[in-house]
C-alpha cells in the first residue's frame, strides 16, 4: 500500500480513503494496512467518525487483529470468508466509499469484481494488490495471471484508474487502482 | 414485493419502492444479543421479523443486501453502531476461542513440534557422537549409535565408556567440566528421543480418531503429515490424487517447474516401504496407485464414511504387489 502511494503516477491522495468514510479491508491480517488507513478516517480516538470493517479468515490473525481493534474505535473486526457475499452481508449497512482487497487466495479478481459491485458504492475506489504468490509459480504463468485478472476487471462495471507495478519494492505485486461506475 | 432486513428491521416494499409494511427488532438489545443475530444471519438465516413480513405477503423475494440500494434504508443512529462494533468484537474473540476445538490446527501443532525435536536431535545426536569419537579414537561410530550415547550418559568417567563399550582407553581426557558438559549434551539427546516418542503417541491417538481410514492406509504419523501438508483434512480431501502423490516434494516440484523431470511421490509417500523399497522403476506406479487409495480414504474420513479395516488395507497391499510382480525388469531404453 505504501509502496503504491510512491509509485502511482496520479495524486496519491486520491487513493485513500478521506476522513469519516466508510472502508472494507477484505484480507486484514494482523492490521498493519488497517492501521494505516484508520489513521486517514478516524483519526486517533475515532474523532472522525471513519469505520473500517476488518475481514479475514484465519483465526490466528483475528487474535492479534482484535487487541487492535481494542485500541482503536472505528477498526471492526470479522473473522469471516471473503469471497462469500452471505456471511459478509449482514455486516455491511450501507455501501462503502472505500474498498481494499488483499487476499491469498487465486482468482481474486472475480472476487473483487463481485463484492465491489454489491457493496461499493458509485464512484467508490478499489483497491486490488495481487501478488505473484510465492515461489510456487513461473515467471510466465504470473504475467498470464495478472493479465488475466485485468480482464476480469476490464469485464466489469469497474474501471480501471492504474496498475501500478511494484516489483522491485516487493516481489511481483501489482496494485489495480479502480473506481466504481 | 421485496423483504429488505437487517439485523434492527425488516421492510417489505412493493414493486414502486413504498413501503408496505415495517417490523423492527424490538427485544432488549445487548452486545451478546446482538452477536447472536448477526452470527444467525451471516449463516445465511432470515431474521424472525424477515421471515414474519414474508409469511404474510404472497409473491415476496427476499433481498438480504436489497436495502443497500434502497435509498431509504435508516442509517446506524449511535447508539446501533456502538451496539455493533461492539457485537463484532465479541464474535471475533468467540471465533477466535472456538479455533482451538479445530482439530486440523491441533494437528498442526503436534507434527511440526515433533518435526522441530527430530530436528534438533540429528544434530545434538551427531555432535555428541564426533565429540565422543574425538577422545575415544578406536571407537566404531556406525555401529551401535545409540548404544554410545546412551553409555555416556549411564557412566561417571571416559574411562569407563570405554570398557564398557570395549575399546581402547583415551590417550587425552576431558577435563573435569568438559566432561559433565558432554555427559549432560548426551543425556539430553536422550530427552529428546523420548519426546519424540511422547509427541508420536499424541499424533497417533488424534489420528486414530480423525483420519482413521488414512491412518489405516499410511499409518497414523505418515497420514497427519498429510493432513499437515495439505493445511487440513478438508483440503487434502478435496485434493486431486495427483497433488496428494507429490506432497512434501517442494523442492522436485519447483525443479519441475524448470523443466525438470515430475516427482514420482512426495516424501510421505515415498517413507512407505512399498514405495522405496521397490525397484526404482516401480515407484512412480506404487506411488499412483497408493496416492489414489489415500485420496478415497480421506474422503471417507472426512465426509463420515464407514472406516476402512484391515480387510481394505489388505485388499490394496495385495495389489501393490501385484503391480511390483508385473514389472520385474527395468524397462529398456529407447
Ligand atoms: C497477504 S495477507 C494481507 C496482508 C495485509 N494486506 C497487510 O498489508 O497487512 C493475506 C491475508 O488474507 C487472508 N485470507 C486468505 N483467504 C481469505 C479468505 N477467503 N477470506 C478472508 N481472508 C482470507 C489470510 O488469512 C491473510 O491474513
Amino acid at each position: 500500500m505504501a509502496a503504491s502511494l510512491l509509485r502511482t503516477k496520479n495524486d496519491p491522495s486520491e487513493m485513500l480513503p478521506k476522513t469519516g468514510e466508510n472502508c472494507l479491508y477484505l484480507g486484514a491480517s494482523i492490521g498493519g494496512t488497517v492501521s494505516h488507513i484508520h489513521d486517514c478516517i478516524c483519526g486517533s480516538g475515532n474523532h472522525h467518525k471513519g469505520h473500517i470493517l476488518a475481514v479475514d479468515i484465519s483465526p490466528r490473525m483475528m487474535r492479534d487483529l482484535v487487541q487492535l481493534c481494542d485500541k482503536r474505535p472505528g477498526i471492526v473486526p470479522l473473522l469471516a470468508d471473503a469471497r462469500s457475499i452471505t456471511e459478509l452481508s449482514p455486516f455491511i449497512n450501507k455501501k462503502v466509499d472505500w474498498f481494499h482487497q488483499d487476499l491469498s487466495v487465486a482468482d481474486q479478481a472475480k472476487t473483487f469484481v463481485k463484492i465491489s459491485e454489491k457493496f461499493l458504492k458509485s464512484g467508490g475506489v478499489g483497491l486490488l494488490s495481487l501478488k505473484g504468490a510465492s515461489e510456487r509459480v513461473s515467471e510466465g504463468d504470473i504475467k498470464k495471471r495478472f493479465e488475466n485478472a485485468e480482464k476480469i476487471l476490464k469485464d466489469s462495471r469497474l474501471r480501471i484508474i492504474e496498475r501500478i507495478d511494484l516489483r522491485g519494492l516487493e516481489e511481483h505485486h501489482i496494485l489495480f487502482n479502480c473506481r466504481m461506475e | 414485493m421485496q423483504v429488505h432486513y437487517d439485523w434492527r428491521l425488516a421492510r417489505i416494499l412493493n414493486d414502486d419502492g413504498v413501503v408496505i409494511d415495517e417490523i423492527l427488532w424490538n427485544s432488549s438489545k445487548s452486545i451478546s444479543s446482538v452477536a447472536k443475530r448477526l452470527f444467525e444471519l451471516k449463516k445465511g438465516r432470515l431474521s424472525n421479523e424477515a421471515k414474519i413480513l414474508f409469511d404474510r405477503f404472497d409473491n415476496v423475494k427476499i433481498h438480504p443486501q436489497g436495502h443497500l440500494d434502497d435509498p431509504n434504508w435508516p442509517e446506524y443512529s449511535n447508539e446501533e453502531r456502538e451496539l455493533f462494533e461492539k457485537a463484532l468484537i465479541n464474535m471475533a474473540k468467540l471465533g477466535v476461542a472456538e479455533s482451538s476445538g479445530n482439530i486440523d490446527r491441533r494437528m498442526d501443532m503436534l507434527v511440526s513440534s515433533a518435526n522441530e525435536i527430530r530436528s534438533a536431535w540429528t544434530t545434538s545426536e551427531s555432535r555428541c557422537i564426533e565429540w565422543i569419537g574425538l577422545f575415544l579414537t578406536e571407537l566404531n561410530l556406525e555401529i551401535k549409535r545409540k548404544n554410545i550415547i546412551e553409555t555416556v550418559a549411564f557412566c561417571d568417567t571416559i574411562q569407563e565408556v570405554a570398557t564398557s563399550l570395549e575399546t581402547v582407553s583415551p590417550l587425552h581426557t576431558p577435563a573435569h567440566n568438559e566432561w559433565s558438559t558432554m555427559k549432560k549434551h548426551c543425556e539430553s539427546v536422550i530427552g529428546l528421543s523420548n519426546r519424540m516418542s511422547d509427541h508420536e503417541d499424541s499424533i497417533r491417538l488424534l489420528a486414530l480418531e480423525y483420519i482413521p481410514s488414512l491412518s489405516a492406509l499410511l499409518g497414523p504419523l505418515g497420514a497427519s503429515k498429510l493432513v499437515v501438508l495439505a493445511g487440513s483434512r478438508e483440503r487434502l480431501a478435496r485434493m486431486p490424487s495427483g497433488s496428494l502423490q507429490v506432497l512434501g516434494a517442494d523442492a522436485a516440484m519447483a525443479a519441475h517447474r524448470n523443466g525438470a523431470p515430475p516427482p514420482k511421490h512426495g516424501s510421505v509417500l515415498f517413507s512407505m516401504p512399498q514405495v522405496s523399497k521397490s525397484p526404482r522403476w516401480v515407484r512412480g506406479k506404487v506411488a499412483r496407485y497408493i496416492a489414489g487409495k489415500a485420496s478415497i480414504a480421506v474422503r471417507i474420513d472426512h465426509f463420515d464414511g464407514k472406516p476402512w479395516g484391515e480387510s481394505e488395507i489388505e485388499e490394496i497391499f495385495k495389489e501393490v504387489k501385484t503391480i511390483i510382480d508385473k514389472f520385474p525388469n527395468p524397462p529398456k531404453r529407447k
